[in-house]
């Protein structure tokens, strides 16, 4: 007899389903408010917006806060296209990098027994806890000592490190679940340690890696605090912090600005919804059964 | 790894030190190879974590005026300074106003959130990627959105209240003193609360099945079983995310920063605000590394209290 069986035997009205149906119901309304307020504002106009009793479907419906940010032929289109570029730079190089590092590392820590393993892992977890402002100054100040400040390749470094911890243990829960008969299998066969995790494990551990490898892209492109203070030249700027220029120059303009917040969301939902199967099952069975 | 009555009772022999110094030594020459597959991230780790964690607390003694160059050596000083100043003191307890009603809400939502999403539901994927949506979207987006949100003479929640006849002129949520931190803390239990729902999601899958039907078979009811079973088998994957969440809360900067820069009148200014403002407008990075020390040593009392709970529970599964 299965639970949902037993269930309906007991309660003649599910009361447990219609709270649960109750609480989706809020929360979702909750979470969908402002991003549907933030899509009916991008599709007004600057006048439009400023209506009270504020109108959820436009009474005019314009795409020209939309054309105004992607056309490449207006000064405006050309900056925030190039943020957008700066941005998929930025985070691509960083996401590349970071799961090349993390993956050797993760596999280390699930297979290997060498000293200092256990002092090791704790420290990267620990890591963990230290967000943004804590090494802002201090990381400003290496930066600025070999000469990095208002380079790109200071914020790839320092969001590698951002990603590392979770993307380490996640895929060593991973690995901890693939049973090392596979890789004694290999070497028996006369591969070396380094071919058995290249071409056995690896493969196995895609949806782990896949699901790392969103997390940190997700994490740079969002990232404000050290794009905020590591660069300065406005053909470098990512969008988080380019946003902040654009708009401020002016009165501000909420219907662009609602525009481009969209479109700067848009690559990091779609990839997450494409991909949140991955990420939910790599977070059950890396974080917690590890 | 087992604490608990397990312990055998003849005691093993230690090992002398030299004796462990030498297997360290042996273990060490053996395992050469397996550090290069970490050795990456341990550079990185260092170059960015390490040294910066270093260099932090020592500029921590030094003076650095803004307007001379170089640094003096002026041992407490700082620390003196920062904790003998009231308003040190105001932006601490700004700074708990902010975390501790922030981290409660998001567990209020959260956890019923992902009690609601374990069961057999129709349109249950779609439901549980809408909900997650706040947590991917950046910090960035979500301070403009609900800056927008709340502006006082054209946004969507003043218009709705004066249309209802709820208020009769428009709220100041983030120009009064007294509404601009509820204001912030519901923005950020909107951006935070899809993360507490995962984890807890995550621990719900750890739960075994058969012994929730073995209790309901023996006559738990649903509300016994919910607190008999499931809340002891979440009991540490919510601890973990309690502490992770009040952390990244006492450190936040991104959503105040951008919707109030700590104002009306200081009202929202928190540590990572303080902090930010003190190194990179008023230049003061001496004074700002002692303070960042400070936040520094707190923090890591906590995350004393998440390392625990994490290897007791690594622990209890092996």
């Amino acid at each position: 007899m299965t639970m949902q069986q037993l269930r309906r035997r007991r309660f003649s009205f599910p009361i447990d389903l219609l709270l649960s149906g109750l609480v989706l119901l809020v929360l979702g309304l909750f979470v969908l408010i402002p991003i549907a307020w933030m899509i009916s504002t991008s599709l007004k106009s600057q006048y439009g917006a400023m209506q009270q009793p504020p109108q959820w479907i436009p009474s005019v419906i314009t795409f020209e806060n939309y054309q105004k940010l992607l056309d490449p032929r207006n000064e405006a289109g050309q900056r925030f296209l190039r943020y957008l570029r700066n941005s998929l730079v930025v985070s691509g190089a960083t996401t590349v990098l970071g799961t090349a590092v993390a993956v050797p590392a993760a596999y280390a820590f699930s297979r290997f027994r060498f000293p200092g393993r256990r002092f090791l892992f704790i420290t990267i977890l620990v890591r963990n806890m230290f967000p943004a402002v804590v090494f802002l100054i201090p990381l400003f100040i290496v930066m600025r000592t070999v000469g990095l400040v208002d380079h790109q390749a200071s914020l790839v470094i320092t969001y590698m490190s951002f990603g590392l911890p979770l993307s380490i243990w996640l895929l060593k829960g991973f690995y901890d679940n693939i049973p090392a008969d596979l890789e004694e299998a290999a070497l028996v066969d006369g591969a070396t340690r380094f071919q058995a995790f290249r071409q056995v494990i690896m493969p196995l551990s895609t949806p782990g890696i896949v699901a790392a490898a969103i997390y940190v892209f997700i994490q740079a492109w969002n990232e404000y605090v050290y794009a905020l203070t590591f660069l300065n030249s406005d053909e470098l700027l990512t969008l988080p912090v380019g946003l902040q220029r654009y708009f401020s120059e002016f009165v501000t303009d909420w219907p662009g600005l609602m525009a481009s917040s969209f479109v700067m969301s848009i690559p990091v939902v779609v990839l997450f919804l494409v991909l949140q199967r991955f990420f939910v099952q790599a977070l059950t069975e890396g974080a917690l059964k590890s | 790894m087992i604490r608990s009555s397990g312990q055998p009772i003849t005691t093993p022999v230690r090992p002398t030190p030299q004796a462990r110094t030498q297997q360290f030594w042996t273990g060490l020459r053996k395992a050469g190879s397996d550090y290069l597959y970490i050795l990456p991230a341990l550079l990185v780790l260092l170059f960015v974590v390490g040294y910066p964690i270093g260099y932090t607390v020592a500029l921590s003694f030094y003076d650095t005026p803004p307007s001379l160059p170089g640094k003096y050596w002026t041992g407490l000083t700082n620390y003196r300074t920062i904790l003998s100043n009231p308003e040190f003191w105001h932006v601490t307890l700004n700074t708990l106003y902010w975390t501790i009603p922030s981290t409660v809400l998001a567990f209020i939502l959260g956890v019923p959130a992902a009690l609601a999403l374990n069961r057999r539901l129709p349109l249950q994927g779609f439901l549980r990627g809408l909900l997650l949506i706040p947590w991917v979207i950046s910090n960035v987006t979500t301070a403009y959105v609900w800056r927008w949100l709340y502006h006082s003479d054209f946004g969507l929640i003043n218009g709705f209240l004066l249309q209802l006849g709820i208020i009769d002129r428009p709220l100041q949520f983030l120009d009064s003193i007294r509404l601009v931190m509820p204001s912030l803390i519901v923005v950020n239990v909107w951006k935070d609360f899809p993360f507490v729902m995962v984890m807890t999601l995550a621990g719900l899958q750890t739960v075994p099945r058969e012994l929730l039907e073995a209790a309901a078979i023996d006559g738990a009811n649903a509300w016994q079983r919910f607190w008999r079973i499931t809340i002891p088998y979440l009991q540490n994957v919510l601890f973990v995310t309690f502490v992770l969440q009040l952390i990244s809360n006492l450190n936040h900067f991104t959503i105040p920063w951008l919707m109030t820069g700590g104002g009306p009148a200081r009202a929202s200014q928190i540590w990572s605000i303080d902090i930010y403002t003190m190194a990179f407008q008023s230049l003061q990075f001496g004074m700002a590394s002692a303070y960042s020390t400070l936040v520094f040593g707190i923090i890591l009392l906590l995350a004393y209290f998440y390392v625990r709970a994490l290897t007791t529970q690594e622990g209890v599964n092996r």
